[in-house]
Formats: C-alpha cells, structure tokens, sequence
C-alpha cells in the first residue's frame, strides 16, 4: 500500500476517525495505531512482520537491561550487543547477496573458484529505517538522552509507526517518544500542516517525479551510449529533480499524515538544491539520516576532535558508509565515497582560503555584497553539479553505464531525444521552488488552518484530482522503498 | 516571597489546566471539521474520478463478494460517466498531454508569434500616436 492510492486514500480515512474516536483512551490508540501500522506494513508482506517485532524486541529488551545496568562496562555491552544484533539483521537481509558475489568474483579472480552458499534473500521493505530507529532508541538511552520505556507499546508504536515505517523520515525516540506520554492533539495548525504537506508532496511525486521519470529519466539511463550529451545532461538534472520530488514528497506526505494524527516529526527535507556547498547541501538532504549518521557515527568516530586528519578521515567514512546504507552495490559504494571526498577536499580548501583571505577582513559594503552574492551563486551552480554527478552513479545499475553516461557528455553534435519543452518546464518549476522563502508551506498552511469544512474538501479533494488529472496513469513506487 | 511562589505555581497549574482544557476543544473542533472534509473530499472524488475506483475494483481477485462490490463500482462510474462529471478529468488529461507533446519547433513558432504580435501592437500604437499628433 502506497500512499498515492486510492487503498491508503481508505485506509487513512478509517484509521483516522477511528484513533480519533478512541483518544479519551490512550492506552486503546496507541494499541490501534500499532494493529493499523502492522496491518499496513502486512500489506507488503506479511512474513516480514515477526522481523519487524523481533527488531521492536530487542530494542525494548535492550532499552530496560541499559536503564537497569548500573555498572559502566555492562552498559556499554548491552548497548554494543543490541547494536550488533541490529545490524546483522540488516546486514543478513540487505548485505548477504552483495558480499556472497563479490566473494566470489575475488575468489574467481584470484583463480580459487568455490561453490558458495547462495540463496535469494527479499529484502524487507524499510529494513534500513526501521534498524535505525532501534539502534538509536537504546543509544539514546544510554547517553540519557531518552528514558526507557516501561510498556512495549511504546515501543512498538515508535518503531512501527506507519507513516515513516517504509522509507522514514528516521524519527528519533527523543523526538516521538514524549509524545506518546502526552493526551493526543489535533491543533489547527497541524491539521493546516497536514494538509499543505499531503497535498505538495502528492503534487511532487505524482506529476513531477513520475513525468520526469517515464519521459526522459528512465530512457535516457536505459542506454547512455545511445543518447546525445544534452540528453544526458539534462537527465542527469531531470534525475536530480525527480529524486528530490520523489523522496522529499514521500516525507511530506508521512509528516503531514503523522500531523493529522497528531503526531509531530521533524522535516526532512530544506531546499537542498539551493546550498551553496557540499556541506550545506548535507544539512539540507535527508536530514533524518545525515544527523543520525553525524550523531551515531561521525561523532562516536571522533568527529573533528581529533585534529585535521582524522575529521578528514572520519567524514570520509561516515559518508561512505552512509553509501553503503544505501545499497548493496559498487556505484551506491563510490556515491558515498565520492560525497565523503568531497566533503573532505571541501573543509580543505575552505580552511586554505581563510588563511589566505580571512573573513573578518571583509570590510562590508555594496563591493562586499555583490562578491558575496557572486560566491554565493558559483558555490550553488558548483556544489549542484559535483551532486548531480554523483547522482549519476547512484542512478546507474552499473559502473558501465555510469562510464557510458560520462563518456556521452563528448557527443555534443547529436540531436536530443528526450528534452522536451515539458520536461524541461517541469525541472524549470521544480528548481524555482528551491529558491522560494523557505516558510512558504508554513504561509500557505496558516492560510488552510481557518478554512471551514466544506472549503478544506474542495482544497484537498479538488487538489488531489486535479493531481491524479494531471499525473500520468498507474503508479510508480517511491525510489527510497529499495533502501 | 513562599506566598508568591506558591501563587505563581497555582497560577501556573491552572493556566495549565486551561490549556489542556482549550487543547481539548481545539482537538474535538479540528477533528470533526476534518472528518468532514475528509469525507467530502471521499464525496468528490467518488463524484469525478470514479474510474480510479473502478481500476482499484478491477485488480481484486474473484469471488462473490468481490463481484459484487466490482458490478456496483463499474455502475456507479458508468453513472458518473454518463451525467458527464467523468469529462474534466477527461479535458484536464488531453490538455496535459497537448502540453507534452509540444516539440521545440512549435515553441519557437510561439515565441515568434507572439513577439510579432507585440511588433504590430507596438506599430498600431505608434500610428495612432502619430495620428494624434498630425
């Protein structure tokens, strides 16, 4: 069940009148809400939903052994042994296959051929979010950021919650878990929220990300070496627009459903095509999973404490594996490791030029202005750029059609297939947005929140048709659901 | 000064009461406006896209109940069609696919179009300008 259906379009609407139905009892919504986020995820498939709990246990059962264990040492164990036993589930279900051929191919080319296990292993849909969350909920606990939680419930609720349950955002027990302690609240500006959120982020993936993707995405990836390099080109811009709509309108849509329940999860997305570096782009891209891989794995690394070499090195590995959390494949391997070089080259040379022109220098003024704005503009054009080339290879299915799409870029003289005045509009409105005040949604929500009844039906019932008017036939599913 | 303390906490428990109290309102207002919405929303959309129900109907399996619930979703939007509340969907597609299939060339003929328009509205503006004068 995908949200942009008609089913969940049915499912939302029993699920809402029911919790609401229900809030004088909390304990009974909150078991509601898990029974609905289970039936939801059974919709995908029900043999991964004793997994699903499984990763629910060992979270809670890890949760109260750290809340109990008073010894430093046994603190550490627990929390070291639930974290293990996360990921060598996701490791097993995500990594298995990967590893198995890569073996193999090593062996094979170190002429030491084997009969190795394999099998086929499906991967459970949103194994990787909801791992996340189970690691960050019993490290949460030990740094005393969140208690542990008496009731499995709890538990089970933030860890399974529907909204984010298949492709995030990664909610943080800090974030969620308080509110399941306080009575459920619909204010108007959630429901305002809500609504501005579901309605943008269906516009997002149903028109632009799924035009994009059918008309000139998907066939000029299908075979670069058979397209011209304005082709290529603007595909890989067209590719850039169409993840950002796909991923960043699947959060819009669960943070505005979660709101609707009343529910509050943090943004996940911030205009990230408008960062001016790489490092702001990081803080404005899936911001869910940058500061969970900053808070759990950057700075446990040792983040920039230990001098300049090891926040190299440590940056370089947190965005590696970031790439690696991705996918089990070479090209989501060398995105990681692409950002993290440049990540690192990026604190380099920003190092260098302040030593060489430090800022405070910087007299002020309209020359200063208008050399700021100039450094401004080149950063966006050039930070853009360096990931819209890594997105070719998260993209591309292999290293050869990532180097088929690059060697392309030298056949400037053929004529283009696949721009077209449409396409081109589409990532032209896609990008203007990116420049908009960045609280236009909270503008456009305070003017929703006030609406009476009947006009919030013909906003969002009228909105939704005229999306599913506009977008093309069938649905396509959110590109996230892979990871 | 432990008077004033206890004053200001007081104040602040029913402050806080009446918060929750005003909380509570605002959650019963919201909800009921947005059940409503919500299925008159449901109400539109059964209205004027009633073939999405029909293509969700479809892919059900057989079996009685199922047949039954695809004989009532397939005439109810043979109904819809029928009294024409089917056609804007209908008109809103075929304008978007005019759109998709506009080539370069017709853009550009547009364009020039357009900027001769702009010429010979310039041009008239200009002789009536000169009328005017002479």
């Amino acid at each position: 069940m995908i949200f942009p259906t008609v089913e969940f379009g049915i499912f939302f609407l029993i699920v809402f009148v029911i919790s609401w139905a229900v809030r004088g009892l909390p304990e009974a919504r909150k078991l509601f809400l898990v029974g609905a986020s289970y039936f939801f995820y059974a919709w995908w498939d029900w043999r991964f939903l004793g997994l699903l709990f499984l990763s629910t246990l060992i979270s809670y059962i890890a949760g109260l052994a750290v809340a109990r264990a008073e010894r430093e040492g046994l603190r550490k164990f627990i929390v070291g042994i639930s974290t293990v036993s996360h990921l060598a589930i996701l490791g097993f279900f995500k990594y298995y296959g990967f590893f198995l051929v890569s073996f193999a191919a090593l062996l094979e080319a170190v002429g030491l051929e084997r009969d190795l296990p394999f099998m086929q292993v499906i991967l459970p849909i949103g194994i990787s979010f909801f791992t996340f969350q189970g690691i960050s909920y019993v490290v949460d606990i030990y740094r005393g950021h969140v208690t542990a939680e008496r009731t499995l419930l709890n538990v089970t609720l933030y860890i399974s919650f529907f909204p984010q349950l298949v492709a995030g955002p990664i909610v943080r027990a800090a974030d969620f878990l308080p509110q399941l302690h306080r009575p459920a609240a619909l204010t108007r500006e959630y429901l305002g929220i809500g609504l501005v959120l579901i309605l943008s982020g269906l516009a997002k993936k149903m028109v632009i990300a799924n035009y994009l993707a059918t008309e000139l995405v998907d066939p000029v990836f299908f075979d670069p070496g058979m397209v011209s390099a304005l082709d290529l080109l603007i595909g890989i811009y067209g590719y850039a627009v169409q993840i950002y709509c796909d991923f960043s309108g699947y959060s819009d849509i669960a943070i505005g459903v979660a709101a609707l329940l009343g529910y509050r999860f943090l943004d996940n997305f911030n205009q990230p095509y408008r960062a001016a570096s790489l490092q702001d782009f990081w803080r404005r891209w899936h911001i869910s999973l940058s500061t969970w891989l900053r808070d759990y794995l950057y700075v446990p690394l040792g983040g920039n404490r230990g001098g300049e070499v090891k926040t190299y090195r440590n940056l370089f590995l947190t965005m590696f594996l970031g790439g690696i959390w991705h996918g089990a494949a070479w090209t989501f391997v060398f995105w990681g490791a692409f950002h993290g070089a440049m990540l690192a080259a990026e604190r380099y040379m920003k190092g260098k030029l302040e030593e060489f022109a430090p800022s405070h220098t910087d007299p002020g003024g309209f020359i200063a202005t208008i050399g700021n704005g100039a450094r401004y503009v080149v950063g966006v054009i050039w930070t853009f750029h360096l990931v819209c080339f890594a997105w070719i290879f998260f993209r591309a299915d292999s290293f050869s059609t990532a180097s088929d799409y690059i060697a392309g870029f030298a056949r400037w003289g053929d004529p283009s297939l696949y721009v077209t005045p449409f396409a081109a509009g589409l990532i032209a409105i896609a990008m203007f947005f990116q420049f908009t005040p960045a609280r236009l949604g909270n503008w456009l929500a305070r003017g929703v929140e006030y609406l009476p009844a009947p006009l919030l039906a013909v906003l969002f019932g009228g909105g939704i048709w005229v999306i599913w008017a506009i977008a093309p036939e069938g649905v396509a599913p959110f590109i996230y659901f892979q990871f | 000064m432990l008077d004033l303390m206890q004053e200001a906490e007081a104040e602040a428990v029913a402050h806080e009461a009446e918060s929750a109290a005003l909380r509570e309102a605002e959650t019963r207002a919201s909800v009921r406006r947005l059940t409503i919405a919500l299925v008159l929303s449901a109400m539109i959309l059964l209205v004027f896209n009633s073939e999405r129900l029909a293509t969700l109907v479809n892919g059900f399996e057989v079996g009685p109940v199922q047949d039954v619930v695809v004989t009532h979703a397939t005439a109810w939007n043979e109904l819809m069609a029928d009294a024409g509340l089917t056609a804007p969907s209908h008109a809103v597609r075929a304008e978007v696919n005019e759109v998709r299939q506009t080539d370069w060339a017709q853009i550009r003929r547009w364009i020039e179009r357009e900027r001769a328009r702009t010429q010979e509205g310039a041009r008239l503006l200009r002789g009536a300008v000169s009328e005017a004068r002479g």
